[in-house]
């Protein structure tokens, strides 16, 4: 498992079990729109600005260049051969399993382990996507080594990288969340524990995920190594929602150093370079990808999706 | 009894009253009800006449010079206390539109006047909801159905969230919806809610805070937008004379309260830069970046942050756009210092970046105001934009890995601000040294 294909097992995987009827739709139904790239060595996708006007042609393409790996925009052009007439962008989020900044595992690349804690991550981000910013059109797609949040949300696909940038911010809980208010003229604090709604209660989550996945040898950022040990030490407690408890035996001097830091590793468990950019080209769900022999599909079911069963092309099991 | 007027210059109400004003001859005529109104306001300073606006006119320029000079020593609240005055409402939006198509039939959209503009438009609203008193929660709520605020959905913000006027954040957002009305806020969150009082949450997470803070970045946003239609229309309609005037009148005082400090660099020669005083971000740059950060790193990072650290490295305090030529006339301080530290940086890298993607010499280029060119040559200059240097906030996603923040970085949010003040510590920390000796 999760060793590279080899150029026959490229062939048979693109004229056996690939289906072009496979597409998903939100890719079928604007394809003449997207710019296609390719990968036919290993070593990048250097085959770009490629057009394909219908499935078919794309089809015929792959069956016979059963490429290395394969992409297509995430924005939609009117020239999508010259990249001209930018018209509108998906917006994605990366969750890349290997890149995981905290994950339980010490795998060397991705394992069962880490793919379904980003697996966990991406459920809460959808829900987050949907709860709190109403988006629709939603897509979750397992790209091989982890996942990505397509979506096609038509109050979404013109906006620019800033806006883009500030949605990943609230959606991957990297900003610090405020503490001090006002009211009536008088200045109080709380803690993001105490607010159970709106950003902090999605920064709650994404902190709980962080710790509760820590192997205790993480360097977070103006955190002592004791405060990491500290944290997984204690971390139990946020099992219960006992957060109060939880800041008072890490030291509530400590703790604001820790959720400042927090902050930062959510930053980098999603790739927020593919989110700010409007003209990526991003992995083909049922593309093959290479490197490690799995298949980049859409998940139909995030909550029970399982790539070991779903994503394994034909030609791992009848491997020696 | 106040009206929303005092807050905000786009409701019907202000609209009408603009209508009915006509045409702008008149707005430097002397007003003797305006003066008066403007007497009369409790705690205003009347020993000096020049404090005092006589006229519609004189009332816009007065709102930028209180703004100007609110932040400076010196400052007596008593010279402009009429400008919190609700009296003033109805004069004070013919001045409000007065202000704003001036400053877009003179200036250009971005420029330093415009920006000014713009914030002291917010920082008037921001002020004036402090001395509303009893009836503040009243005109809060009128303003926010004024401004088509309520019910509002957060993409319909998206303007001022992109440009951080507004962060998605601070909202308390459900499905798509900014929660700002108690009744949403009780009805949607009452069963998360349960060891404090929901109202008293609101009030915390909502409340007047929230409301005040869209209220005055939808006014500002508005404003630009405003200028930019003003400034759109001027290049196919003459502006009115007494609007032209008016903007002269802008550009005199922005100049007369906050001179330009920065003007020609006398000094720029090699050697100036203080390699020691450079943030990690830029120090690991230096050093050679591996593929996948290279480009943005050498392009986006190191280009712009070398020439204004070389040659303007007090942009953002003087915030006036200037070109490379403007303070290195024949060119020679980019092609003999900077160019030569970036090419090197790029050399460094792993792969060397030239040899893969050799087109990012003209991306240089193009970062520093010369257009998409192999080389700056003065006249290719204006063909592109002289980038600033990115925030960290932007480093931070462009360039994690680079994102080494020490202790001083914890206090600053842009490298250039990091290389001035430590340049400035280790400046001074040497004249100490030299005392000592």
């Amino acid at each position: 498992m999760f060793e590279a294909a080899t150029p026959l097992e490229r062939k048979r995987y693109y004229r056996e079990e690939w289906d072009v009827r496979k597409l998903p739709d939100f890719i079928a139904r604007n394809i003449h729109m997207r710019e296609f790239g390719f990968d036919h060595t290993g070593r990048g996708p250097s085959d770009r600005y490629r057009v394909f006007d219908d499935e078919k042609r794309l089809s015929r393409f792959m069956r016979a260049r059963f490429p290395f790996a394969a992409y297509s925009s995430v924005a939609f052009y009117r020239e999508p051969g010259k990249r001209r007439g930018w018209q509108r962008s998906e917006l994605i989020f990366d969750v890349d399993a290997k890149d995981l900044p905290v994950r339980s595992c010490d795998c060397e690349g991705v394992c069962e382990r880490c793919l379904d804690e980003a697996r966990e991550l991406v459920l809460m981000m959808v829900d987050t996507l949907r709860g709190d910013l109403g988006l629709g059109d939603v897509h979750v797609v397992y790209s091989g080594r982890g996942y990505h949040i397509r979506v096609l949300d038509p109050g979404v696909m013109e906006l620019g990288s800033e806006v883009r940038a500030e949605i990943l911010r609230y959606t991957a809980g990297a900003r610090q969340p405020r503490r001090k208010f006002t009211h009536s003229g008088e200045s109080y604090e709380m803690e993001h524990f105490s607010i159970p709604l709106g950003y902090h209660r999605v920064f709650i989550e994404r902190a709980r995920h962080v710790f509760l996945h820590m192997r205790g040898d993480e360097r977070i950022e103006n955190v002592t190594a004791r405060t990491v040990r500290d944290v997984v030490r204690n971390r139990e407690l946020l099992l219960e929602d006992r957060w109060g408890e939880f800041k008072r035996r890490i030291g509530p001097r400590v703790y604001q150093r820790l959720v400042a830091g927090v902050a930062g590793i959510n930053m980098k468990m999603v790739d927020a370079k593919v989110t700010i950019d409007l003209k990526r080209i991003l992995r083909l769900p049922t593309s093959l990808h290479s490197k490690v022999s799995m298949i980049c599909m859409e998940v139909k079911n995030p909550e029970t999706f399982d790539p070991l069963k779903s994503a394994v092309p034909k030609f791992v099991h009848e491997r020696e | 009894m106040v009206s929303s007027l005092f807050i905000n210059p786009f409701s019907e109400d202000a609209r009408e009253i603009v209508r009915n004003y006509g045409s702008p001859d008149t707005i430097f005529e002397a007003s003797s009800a305006l003066l008066e109104t403007v007497k009369r306001t409790r705690g205003q300073n009347l020993d000096d006449n020049s404090l005092l606006p006589g006229s519609i006119g004189e009332l816009a320029i007065k709102r930028l010079e209180w703004y100007l000079r609110r932040q400076r020593r010196g400052f007596d609240h008593g010279d402009y206390a009429y400008l919190m005055n609700p009296d003033i409402e109805e004069y004070d939006v013919i001045a409000f539109y007065v202000l704003a198509q001036a400053a877009g039939a003179g200036f250009r959209g971005g420029s330093r006047e415009v920006r000014l503009v713009v914030e002291s438009t917010g920082a008037l609203v921001e002020d004036r909801f402090r001395v509303l008193g009893s009836e503040r929660d009243e005109i809060i709520e009128e303003v926010l159905i004024e401004l088509g605020s309520e019910g509002t959905r957060w993409m319909e913000l998206s303007e001022l969230i992109g440009s951080g006027k507004l962060r998605l954040t601070d909202l308390i957002l459900h499905r798509g919806r900014v929660v700002i009305d108690e009744d949403e806020f009780l009805v949607t969150f009452q069963d998360r809610i349960t060891d404090r009082d929901p109202r008293s949450l609101y009030e915390a997470l909502v409340g007047l805070e929230l409301k005040e803070t869209m209220i005055s970045r939808i006014i500002m946003q508005r404003t630009e937008d405003y200028i930019a239609r003003v400034a759109e229309m001027s290049s196919t309609v003459e502006p009115h004379p007494l609007i032209l005037e008016t903007a002269e009148r802008i550009g005199e005082t922005v100049n007369e309260v906050t001179p330009f400090r920065g003007g020609q660099v006398k000094t720029a020669g090699p050697g100036k830069l203080v390699p020691d005083a450079f943030p990690p971000c830029i120090r690991g740059t230096l050093d050679g970046v591996k593929s996948g950060n290279r480009n943005d790193a050498i392009v986006l990072l190191l280009t712009s942050f070398i020439s204004y650290a070389r040659l303007y490295p007090s942009v953002f305090r003087d915030r006036t756009p200037l070109k490379v030529s403007d303070l290195d006339p024949d060119l020679r301080v980019i092609r003999e210092e900077i160019l030569p530290i970036i090419y090197e940086a790029a050399e460094r890298c792993e792969p060397p970046l030239f040899e893969d993607d050799p087109q990012e010499k003209l991306n240089i280029t193009a970062k520093l105001g010369f257009g998409v060119h192999d080389e700056p040559e003065p006249e290719h200059e204006g063909e592109s934009k002289w980038y600033t240097p990115m925030s960290c906030e932007k480093i931070k996603i462009h360039l994690p890995d680079l994102c080494r923040p020490d202790e001083l970085c914890r206090r600053i949010t842009n490298p250039l601000t990091y290389y001035n003040r430590k340049r400035w510590e280790l400046h001074k920390g040497k004249s100490e040294q030299e005392g000592e000796d």
